[in-house]
């Protein structure tokens, strides 16, 4: 039996300690956001270009960009500040 | 429309994309994706893991942004499923039948096929669902270099097969358009 009290979820980088390896904690959630924001980014402007540039799809551009928009920003207020809309 | 120009004469009879269902099929396995995160710990703690059951996805702020950003990865890759099913499309005019598809970012091929060229179309409808929601495939024989045009899932084939036959049957015999 353990003597010590289970840990109900480890942070990885806790985990990466016991093996030597330190990760400053704030600088690899930086780089993590910045890269999923990088791949959303370049997603949503190469959909974007595709729904502006083929005029049978005009009808619904815009509200298929602003539904996207809207929705992204939700969650990724959700993820920075626990709320889905953002606060101003 | 850019992706071809109506020639003097020519207008469009009929748009279609494939059926809503399909497109629904296809977002099925994005729902699954996006409810595992949180159907695993209540999985899990079926099979007596105690440790996935404490796990507060809501609370904990590390865990918010794991989670948060799978979302945002499943729901970017949802809407673009969405573009590339919108994006693709058939078109029949009086002239030709026009197929528009968006095989990728970049990847696009328009191809037309004249409506004099056409000799026999078949109608493919398989299953129970697919039935009821009358939902099927158009297979379009014709005389020229590619010898079958398919439309795949399309909503009221058979509706779709008679436009097509009555533009077929007005349409004089030639090679090009507007003869």
């Amino acid at each position: 039996m353990p003597d010590q009290p289970l840990v109900p979820f480890q942070n990885p980088l806790e985990t990466l300690s016991h093996l030597g390896i330190t990760v400053p904690a704030g600088s690899t959630l930086t780089v993590l956001l910045a890269f999923v924001f990088a791949v959303w980014l370049i997603y949503t402007l190469v959909a974007t270009y595709h729904w502006l540039k083929y005029s049978h799809a005009s009808l619904l551009a815009f509200p298929a960009i602003f539904v996207h928009l809207a929705v992204s920003v939700a969650l990724m207020s959700y993820a920075l500040t626990g709320n889905f809309i953002p606060s101003v | 429309m850019k992706e071809f120009e109506l020639e003097p004469g020519e207008h469009v009879v009929k748009e279609a994309r494939k059926h809503w269902f399909i497109f629904l099929l296809q977002l099925l396995p994005f729902a699954i994706l996006a409810l595992l995160p949180l159907a695993l710990p209540r999985l899990l703690e079926m099979f007596n893991q105690p440790l996935w059951s404490t796990v507060n996805w809501g609370g904990d702020g590390v865990i918010r942004l794991l989670l948060a950003t799978w979302w945002l990865f499943i729901w970017t890759a949802a809407w673009l499923t969405f573009t590339r099913y919108f994006l693709n499309l058939w078109v029949v005019t009086n002239f030709r039948i026009v197929d528009i598809h968006q095989k990728g970012f970049f990847r696009r091929e328009v191809s037309s096929l004249l409506l004099n060229r056409v000799q026999d179309i078949t109608v493919d409808t398989e299953g129970i669902l697919v039935s009821l929601l009358d939902i099927g495939d158009i297979n379009v024989q014709s005389a020229g270099a590619v010898d079958r045009f398919s439309m795949r899932g399309i909503p009221h084939p058979a509706q779709m097969r008679d436009i097509i036959l009555k533009y077929v049957s007005t349409k004089p015999s030639g090679d090009t358009l507007g003869a």
